[in-house]
C-alpha cells in the first residue's frame, strides 16, 4: 500500500503544529507545568502575564517561588499530598494586591493537579472582579441570615445618637442580664469584651448604619455576669419622627432615641461560621488571619479613616534569620517558631486589632485608632517578649529574634498600599540596623534646591 | 531602507530606523521585531520572531498584539506602557527584563519598548538573554 489518503502529510503536521501552538498562546487561563521541586517546565503566555508582575528577580524558573510571597504555604502542600495523584487544591484565591494604580489583577485563583511524583499541572485566572462580587453578595447574606434565621431569642435596644443606651425593657435583661440601671446611659460597647472594640469603630458602625441603612456584626459578647455569648447585633437609624408644621427634619437632641440594636444570642450557630471562617480566613499554621482577611480588613479601616480620620498603625514583623532557623532545626522547627511568634503576638496585641500572616516568615498588625508612639510601644513590647522567650520544638528551645517596621497613615498617601511600603522599608531599616529591633517609618530627607 | 543583519538591540534611534524601513528588511535582524498600530493591530512580525515562536507571520497579521498574539505582555510591565505613553504623547524607549513563553517553554529575554508620537507603528523588540 503507498502512502496515501490516510497518513498526514508534513505539511499538515506543521500546521497542525502551529495551530496547537497557536491554541495554547491564546487560552485564556494561565496553564503551569511543574516539577515537585516547583520548577517550571512549561507554561503558556497568561500565566507569564500573571506571574511576571509577582517575581522579585524577573524570573519564571519555580512556581513555588514565583508565588512565595502570596501563597507562602504552597510548597508544602505540595510536598504534604500523598496520593502519587490527584488534585492538590482547587480554585484557591491569591491575594495579590498589587498596587491599584497599575490596573493589575489583586486576587488570582490557583488550582493545582499533582499527575505524577515528578509532574503538577497548575492552572492560574485573574478572578479579581469576580472576587469583588462575591465580597457583596457575602453582606447580602450576612443581612438575610440574621432576618431569616430562627430566632430563640433576641434583645432590642434602643440608642441614642452617641451610641448611649437609651431605654431598659426586658429582653435587655433577658439576653445580657443588665438590669436597668446597669446599662441605661451606657455606651452599647459595655456587650463588647473588653479590646474587642474601640470607640472609633463604634461611631463607625453608627454612620454605616445611617448611610446604609444598616449595619451588622457578628462575635462575642459580654454578660452583665461577665461570662460571654456569641452574638450577632444589628444596628439601625430609627427614622426621625415626622414634624407635621416645618419642612426640615427636627434635629434630635442627643438623648433621644436614634438607632435600633437587635442583639441575638446565635451561640448554636457559632462553631459552624466558626470554622467557615476560618477555614476562609485564617492561615493554616498560625490560625492568624492570612492575606485575603487582612486585606479586607485594611480595606475597611481606610474607607473608615476616610469618613473620620483617626490613627491607623501597622506593623510588619519578619523572623531574624529564619533560613538559618530552618537550616538547624528542619522545616518543622521552623514552623514552632512561627506558631510561637504568632501565639506572642495574640498576648501583646488586643482583639480588635488585625494580626495576620502575609508570607513566609513575614506578619503584619494593624492598629485600629493607633498613633506612633502607642504603635512603638506596642512593637518594642513584641519584640522584647520575643526575644525574652524562646520557642519550644522536640524538647529544644529555640531562640530567635524578630525586626519590626512602623508606618502610620496619614494623608499624603492614598492607598493601603502605600503603607504597607513604608512598614517595609522600616523594616528594611531595622534589619540593616542589626535586627532585633524597632524601626518607624521616616521621610526621605528634603532635597536641596 | 536596508537594515544590517548586525543592527545591535540597543542602538539608539532605532525607532526612526525601523519605522522607516519595510517588513523584508526587518526580516533581516537577529532579533524579534513587532510593530503595532494605533489600535493595537500587529504590522510587523519579522521572521526571527516568528521563528522563535513557532508561527508564521500571516497568521498574526492584522490581530490585537496584547489579546491575540502575545498576552503575556497584557499588563502594566509591558501594554500599559504603551497606552500610557500614548496618553501622554510621550516618547517611549525603555528596555526591560522578561520572561516569554516561547513554544511554552520560560524564555528570559529583554524587551526594548519603542514608542515615538506620530511614528506609524509602535514597537517590542525582543532579544534572548
Amino acid at each position: 500500500m503507498s502512502a496515501g489518503a490516510g497518513q498526514p502529510d508534513d505539511q499538515d503536521v506543521a500546521h497542525d503544529y502551529e495551530s496547537l501552538l497557536q491554541f495554547l498562546y491564546l487560552a485564556p487561563v494561565g496553564l503551569v507545568q511543574l516539577a515537585a521541586d516547583g520548577g517550571i517546565q512549561m507554561l503558556n503566555p497568561v500565566s507569564a502575564q500573571l506571574l511576571m508582575p509577582l517575581s522579585r528577580d524577573g524570573e519564571l524558573t519555580n512556581l513555588f517561588e514565583a508565588l512565595g510571597p502570596v501563597a507562602p504555604d504552597l510548597r508544602l502542600q505540595c510536598s504534604a499530598f500523598a496520593a502519587p495523584q490527584g488534585q492538590v487544591c482547587d480554585a484557591m484565591r491569591l491575594y495579590v494586591h498589587a498596587d491599584d494604580r497599575n490596573g493589575g489583577p489583586q486576587v488570582l485563583s490557583l488550582s493545582m493537579l499533582k499527575l505524577g511524583a515528578d509532574r503538577l499541572m497548575a492552572v492560574l485566572t485573574d478572578v479579581t472582579m469576580q472576587d469583588r462580587r462575591e465580597r457583596q453578595l457575602r453582606k447580602t447574606d450576612a443581612w438575610l441570615n440574621a432576618i431569616m434565621t430562627n430566632i430563640t431569642d433576641y434583645a432590642l435596644v434602643s440608642l441614642d445618637r452617641q451610641g448611649r443606651v437609651e431605654s431598659w425593657n426586658e429582653s435587655i435583661e433577658r439576653v445580657t442580664g443588665y438590669a436597668a440601671a446597669a446599662i441605661k446611659g451606657q455606651h452599647y460597647a459595655r456587650f463588647y469584651p473588653d479590646g474587642a472594640t474601640t470607640e472609633a469603630q463604634q461611631l463607625d458602625r453608627l454612620r454605616e448604619a445611617d448611610e446604609n441603612g444598616w449595619t451588622l456584626d457578628e462575635g462575642l459578647r459580654l454578660r452583665a455576669d461577665g461570662s460571654e455569648f456569641w452574638g450577632s447585633a444589628m444596628i439601625s437609624p430609627l427614622p426621625a419622627r415626622a414634624d407635621e408644621t416645618s419642612a426640615a427634619p427636627p434635629r434630635p437632641s442627643d438623648g433621644d432615641p436614634a438607632y435600633c440594636m437587635i442583639i441575638r444570642d446565635i451561640s448554636d450557630r457559632r462553631d459552624v461560621s466558626e470554622n467557615l471562617r476560618k477555614a476562609t480566613y485564617s492561615d493554616h499554621l498560625t490560625g492568624l488571619s492570612n492575606r485575603r482577611a487582612f486585606f479586607e480588613a485594611a480595606d475597611l479601616e481606610l474607607k473608615r479613616r476616610q469618613k473620620a480620620v483617626r490613627p491607623v498603625a501597622l506593623l510588619v514583623i519578619d523572623a531574624d534569620h529564619f533560613k538559618a532557623i530552618n537550616d538547624r532545626h528542619g522545616h518543622p522547627g521552623g514552623d514552632a517558631v512561627l506558631a510561637h511568634l504568632a501565639q506572642t503576638m495574640r498576648r501583646v496585641c488586643r482583639q480588635v486589632d488585625v494580626l495576620a500572616r502575609i508570607g513566609g516568615e513575614e506578619f503584619a498588625i494593624i492598629l485600629p485608632s493607633v498613633g506612633q508612639d502607642d504603635a512603638l510601644a506596642i512593637a518594642e513590647r513584641l519584640r522584647a517578649e520575643v526575644h525574652r522567650t524562646p520557642a519550644t520544638y522536640a524538647q529544644q528551645a529555640i531562640a530567635y529574634s524578630i525586626s519590626i517596621g512602623v508606618a502610620v497613615m496619614d494623608d499624603t498617601l492614598d492607598g493601603f498600599d502605600g503603607l504597607i511600603k513604608r512598614a517595609d522599608e522600616a523594616l528594611y531599616a531595622a534589619k540593616r540596623r542589626g535586627r532585633n529591633q524597632v524601626a518607624v517609618w521616616a521621610p526621605p530627607p528634603a532635597e536641596q534646591p | 531602507m536596508t537594515l544590517h543583519a548586525d543592527l545591535p538591540f540597543d542602538q539608539p534611534g532605532l525607532a526612526a530606523l525601523l519605522d522607516s524601513s519595510d517588513a523584508t528588511a526587518q526580516d533581516a535582524l537577529g532579533f524579534g521585531v513587532i510593530g503595532f498600530d494605533d489600535d493595537g493591530l500587529v504590522q510587523r512580525y519579522n521572521r526571527f520572531e516568528s521563528q522563535a515562536a513557532g508561527l508564521r507571520a500571516e497568521r498574526l497579521m492584522g490581530q490585537d498584539l496584547f489579546l491575540a498574539v502575545a498576552p503575556c505582555m497584557n499588563n502594566f510591565m509591558v501594554a500599559q506602557r504603551f497606552a500610557d505613553a500614548r496618553a501622554d504623547h510621550a516618547a517611549l524607549d525603555d528596555t526591560i527584563n522578561y520572561v516569554l513563553t516561547l513554544r511554552m517553554r520560560p524564555t528570559k529575554v529583554r524587551l526594548r519598548l519603542l514608542y515615538q508620537p506620530g511614528a506609524n507603528l509602535a514597537y517590542v523588540l525582543v532579544q534572548r538573554s
